[in-house]
């Protein structure tokens, strides 16, 4: 249980600061294709006896370069290539842990997640996927911030955008792998993207938005952990319905308050 | 070579592979010019601006940006679009898109510096936005965006401002405050404003600059409303009407 806790907590931090740029950039559909093709490389390394996070790690970002690539040079069928590649890495996966002996359970928990397995290891590996996170979003904040605001600006004042958008998508690859640890692969989106949602309801500015965004997800992870335990329920769509919930809500009263 | 030629374009041809857009290019802009570049939609405006920032690159031909290729002086450009591509709802401040401008000029890791704010804050100053500078962009009117988007193309302490319709949405008294600043930049700055609306930029401009495929330059006393008239008559029209200055 602590463990949980304390992973929802380091996932919240990878989960606003990328969220929010997601959400902005509205390219939340290319991190879905990310985080669902993810299961290929799952599969694969489940199958080769290794640790899935390392499959995972993989898989996401080569998919992140894969898909950057389709949305910066095949624009007219972007949508249509990412589905591809979005089924495509998931039946991969399938295949594999098929012929993995005694897959049923695994598959559960790699589709859903499940928080309370998370292991100290784990731990360390999401730790430290944050802080390079940190550290990559510090550092070049004023190109992402340029990229997701105005991307012609930023290409004439010299910015090399494709080289700054393919390091982008791999800061939402890295931030799937850890939030997969969290919700599972199927629900990596609504976590991703929601606690930014929300805050974006909330704030005029983008450092605002990822700070709110980050409290925002740790009382979704904790507050969905609390409720599902006493009634010994899944905690990854318990999470995701809180949040779903406080985001229409959010919606519901900010429209409301527009109008009145 | 003219030492205080800015923009010198001879001889450029380009296409995006299909038919010409733009045909035997030649201009020489001076430093502290005021051109205004008129011509239809679909006239290769926005194509030749592209040029110029070195986003394009000719067919054939050659052009000189302070005397480099365009892509060498890009930052050297201060940079105003036609249309604003970004989302009124982003979460942005006036002073956080206004420093904007200061990419390419600063250091390349890390935040925003202490000169890149005094240049913000001087550029803020200079079109009088500096009272907006902690409302977010959503919240400004047509007017004030535009001239906060000035000062984010003036951030960059450009020797060279491309305006691409300044004011294409914005009512008449706006307009005329922005081409009244325009005119005081002008003083250090050369400057190229796409316009429809030469008529009334007329006592700003030394020089209009008639696109449609090809160019044409006036200066602005020979500018008389059958000049306009030819330039956005049909085509053919066009290709006759053309004078050596």
């Amino acid at each position: 249980m602590q463990n949980a806790i304390i992973g929802g907590v380091l996932a919240s931090i990878a989960c606003g600061v990328v969220g929010s740029y997601v959400v902005v950039k509205r390219i939340g559909y290319l991190a879905g294709g990310i985080a669902h093709s993810v299961l290929g490389g799952m599969g694969i390394a489940y199958y080769l006896g290794r640790p899935p996070i390392e499959g995972a790690l993989v898989a996401a970002l080569v998919f992140a370069f894969v898909l950057g690539w389709v949305s910066l040079r095949m624009q007219q069928q972007e949508d249509t290539v990412i589905g591809a590649l979005w089924a495509g890495g998931m039946a991969v996966g399938i295949l594999f842990i098929s012929q993995t002996p005694g897959y049923n359970v695994d598959l559960m928990s790699f589709l859903f997640g499940n928080i309370l397995m998370i292991s100290s290891d784990d731990l360390l590996w999401i730790g430290g996927l944050d802080v390079l996170i940190l550290l990559i979003v510090f550092l070049f904040y004023k190109q992402f911030l340029a990229l997701s605001f105005d991307e012609e600006f930023a290409r004439l004042r010299g910015i090399p955008v494709e080289r700054f958008y393919l390091l982008f998508l791999s800061l939402v690859a890295l931030t799937v792998v850890i939030l997969i640890q969290i919700v599972g692969l199927i629900l990596v989106i609504a976590l991703l993207t929601l606690p930014a949602a929300v805050s974006g309801l909330y704030v005029r500015s983008l450092n605002l938005m990822m700070l709110i965004a980050t409290f925002l997800g740790i009382f979704f992870t904790t507050g969905g952990l609390a409720l599902s335990y006493q009634p010994d329920l899944p905690p990854g769509p318990t999470i995701i319905l809180l949040a779903g919930a406080f985001y229409l809500l959010s919606l519901f009263i900010t429209r409301f308050k527009k109008r009145a | 070579m003219n030492t205080d030629s800015v923009i010198k374009i001879k001889d450029l041809h380009f296409s995006y592979g299909g038919p010409k857009i733009l045909e035997d290019i030649e201009i020489d802009i001076q430093r502290n010019e005021f051109i205004g570049m008129v011509g239809p939609n679909g006239s290769g405006k926005t194509t030749l601006l592209k040029i110029i920032m070195g986003v394009l690159t000719p067919d054939r031909g050659s052009v000189k940006v302070l005397g480099n290729p365009p892509s060498q002086s890009v930052k050297e450009i201060g940079y105003m679009p036609q249309l604003t591509p970004f989302s009124r709802d982003f979460p942005i401040s006036v002073e956080e898109v206004v420093l904007m401008g200061r990419l390419g000029k600063t250091s390349s890791i890390g935040l925003f510096n202490k000169t890149d704010h005094l240049a913000a804050e001087k550029a803020m100053n200079d079109v009088e936005v500096l009272d907006l500078r902690k409302r977010s962009i959503g919240s400004l009117s047509g007017g004030q965006l535009q001239r906060v988007l000035i000062a984010r193309a003036l951030t960059c302490e450009p020797k060279i401002m491309i305006l691409d319709e300044p004011t294409a949405n914005v009512d008449m008294k706006i307009e005329k405050d922005i081409f009244e600043l325009l005119k005081q930049l002008n003083e250090t700055i050369t400057i190229i404003v796409v316009t429809h609306d030469i008529g009334f930029i007329s006592q700003y401009i030394n020089r209009v600059a008639c696109i449609n495929r090809t160019l044409v330059c006036h200066p602005t006393s020979e500018l008389t409303g059958e000049t306009i008239e030819n330039m956005y008559g049909s085509h053919v029209h066009m290709v006759h009407h053309h004078h050596e200055d």
